[in-house]
């Protein structure tokens, strides 16, 4: 085992990390912003070091100071969590040319399927099912008469793109000019290329994607799916594992493909095939991510399989111990993605400091967070809080008892989406497994508090101003005391002391 | 001590009476037995009538935010003299007098103008500051007692809005 692991990263993701590298026994280091000081990945970290200021572009994404600390410290393997450097092509040859191990696929695999365009080609190749649409990249031009060929609804998408930027749907021919020049410009703006492709719209689609885990000796494995359908602004706030929908043929065939992508880029480590599926269980490749997935933890979950600890096993040149027929999905696993962000103003962030933190816990309660009372919530990263994790032995018992954890969580100073995390619960259509990606926009009702009693708000917030009041005479005593004293002393001709 | 809260338009008042060893909050003229306890700076545990709740309670100054549930309400703390302001603020005749001495910079209304509450109806300069006088009330301006560049003392009427 590495004695000694960079963890590029920061928040949450940072926190699974470092964890999961101490229990294998090796030394963590942690990199950190001006803004992360006082983050949790600094102060669990064996070691840290400061590599820059707060903007990405000054610390976690600058390759030279992350590879600098990596050689200072001597730590043998970096592992780049998500998000910043994990789909860098660059830095995982860098990586390589500095022999240091990068945790994660071969530079070539993220090559491969970091362009949408030359990932679709080797799913066609792999007869993988496509969502009709373009062959590529295209001109304005191309663009409206494949739209026209394939039929509307279509999706207008950035070939770099990732996370939802550069994405634009399209149900009515007219708008198509204007959709494709906000898409193009959104491109640039995020990814620094302009080029888009465009695609059927799948009608209600559900997101189901495919847990790959692959070692560096030709062993390739499934872990099952996860259904990550309850999205808005297209990022995933809900998730669970395993989907409600899919029948146990679709989820053979969907693995069986899933492994076959990885295969083709000769995949190593935990990568993720992305399906779109419609509600007859038709499903179509979208993309691979090639690194750990937020909600990787539903997977561990169901499979009590370590994926992050596998990680570190494989790119340590371990010998997966399974055969596919030796996995099993137990139960059901549920992840809500706490945020920051307030659902009533279109999900806007809400930094801020945090005065009070206290997290759920009790029996299949995990909660994967970074923050803590004192904690600051900056505007300089994503503003997810934590992912609080269920697990039960049905779907009913796992959305249950995420309701009831919910409601135990406490966040004070900054707006969060605790509460509508929990009508989604509460929601019956929900409940009944009828998902698709547009569930959120589907209920603007779920965004704001219902009916609620309001008496035992007034009641708090009664005692809170009493309390400051009692609080400001005490002070005004307490001075007024001095005085006293001090005008006695006067008087007296005498000295306080 | 009585406190007069509001969220969104509603305004409630809630006034806490507190007797040897027991809390009562009345609230809208109802009278609810309360037992809490403070359990952090911004945190109170409490108990009505045997239902615990656990409620957060961030202040800053006049506004107050209240985690309940997972769900935050800005709930905001009107003073005694904010209310008196607010109950002029429904109908009648408003005099638009000048704060302190100043001088009449420009006047926005014309007589018969239609204002609404908040609307600027005067400017007015003073320590080489102008200020825009607002209207308190929706109505009408009935009378325009001075003229732009005059010198008013503090308490002359400029302008007069009446409701009716």
């Amino acid at each position: 085992m590495f004695n000694k692991i960079l963890i590029a990263n920061r928040g949450e993701i940072a926190v699974r990390i470092i964890r999961a590298c101490k229990e294998l026994g090796a030394t963590t280091v942690a990199v950190y912003s001006d803004a992360d000081r006082r983050s949790l990945h600094v102060t669990l970290a064996d070691e840290a070091y400061h590599i820059g200021g707060s903007a990405p572009s000054e610390s976690y994404l600058a390759i030279d100071k992350i590879i600098d600390v990596a050689k200072k410290s001597g730590a043998q393997a970096i592992h780049p969590g998500f998000g910043f450097l994990s789909e860098n092509e660059e830095f995982a040859k860098r990586c390589e040319k500095e022999k240091i191990v990068f945790i994660g696929p071969s530079a070539e695999a993220i090559r491969l399927m970091g362009d949408k365009i030359t990932a679709r080609k080797i799913a066609q190749k792999e007869k993988v099912p496509l969502v009709p649409g373009s062959d590529g990249a295209v001109t304005d031009v191309e663009a409206s008469v494949i739209a026209e060929k394939i039929g509307y609804p279509v999706m207008i998408k950035a070939s770099a793109g990732g996370g939802g930027k550069g994405m634009r749907l399209v149900r009515d021919k007219n708008d198509f000019e204007s959709a494709l020049r906000m898409a193009r410009s959104e491109a640039r703006s995020s990814f620094g290329d302009d080029s888009v492709f465009v695609e059927q719209f799948v009608e209600q689609p559900r997101h189901v994607e495919i847990q790959i885990m692959a070692d560096r000796h030709g062993n390739t494995l499934h872990l099952f799916e996860r259904e990550c359908s309850i999205q808005r602004r297209h990022q995933k706030v809900i998730e669970e594992a395993p989907s409600s929908a899919i029948s146990e043929k679709t989820r053979k065939k969907m693995g069986e493909v899933a492994v076959r992508i990885a295969k083709a880029v000769k995949y190593s480590g935990a990568g993720t095939v992305e399906f779109i599926m419609d509600q007859k269980e038709n499903f179509y490749f979208l993309e691979m991510n090639t690194r750990v997935q937020v909600e990787h933890p539903v997977t561990e979950m169901i499979t009590g399989f370590d994926i992050v600890k596998w990680m570190v096993r494989i790119a340590n040149g371990e010998k997966l111990p399974y055969k596919q027929k030796d996995l099993s999905i137990n139960g059901w696993a549920v992840e809500c993605r706490v945020y920051a962000e307030d659902p009533e103003t279109n999900f806007m962030p809400s930094p801020g400091h945090l005065k009070y933190v206290k997290a759920p816990s009790g029996p299949g309660i995990r909660d994967d967070s970074s923050i803590y009372s004192g904690y600051e919530v900056t505007s300089y990263y994503d503003p997810m809080l934590s992912k609080l994790v269920v697990w039960a032995e049905s779907r009913e018992a796992a959305i249950d008892k995420m309701a009831s954890a919910l409601r135990e969580y406490i966040v004070l100073g900054v707006k969060t989406n605790i509460g509508f995390l929990i009508r989604v619960m509460n929601n019956e259509e929900f409940r009944q497994g009828k998902l698709d990606t547009g569930f959120i926009e589907r209920h603007p009702e779920l965004l704001i508090p219902g009916e609620v009693d309001i008496e035992p708000a007034l009641i708090a917030a009664a005692l809170a101003v009493e309390d400051g009041e009692e609080t400001i005479e005490s002070d005004k005593g307490f001075q007024s005391n001095w005085k006293l004293l001090g005008r006695k002393a006067g008087l007296s001709g005498g000295s306080l002391i | 001590m009585t406190y007069t809260f509001k969220i969104k338009d509603k305004v409630f008042s809630v006034e806490i009476e507190k007797e040897k060893d027991q809390t009562v909050v009345k609230i809208n003229e109802k009278d609810i037995p309360v037992e809490f306890e403070k359990i952090d700076d911004n945190l109170y545990s409490i108990i009505l009538d045997g239902k615990s709740l656990t409620i957060g309670v961030l202040k800053d100054g006049k506004n107050l935010q209240v985690f309940m549930d997972g769900d935050l309400f800005e709930i905001q703390a009107i003073s005694e003299r904010d209310q008196r302001k607010s109950s002029q603020v429904l109908s009648g005749v408003q005099e638009i007098k000048s704060p302190m001495p100043s001088r009449v910079v420009k006047i926005l209304k014309e007589v018969g103008d239609e204002v609404v509450a908040d609307e600027g109806v005067v400017v007015v300069e003073a320590m080489k500051m102008e200020s825009e006088l607002k209207s308190p009330i929706d109505g009408r301006v009935t009378n325009v007692e001075v003229n732009e560049g005059d010198a008013v003392e503090a308490g002359t009427t400029l302008l007069i809005v009446s409701s009716e």
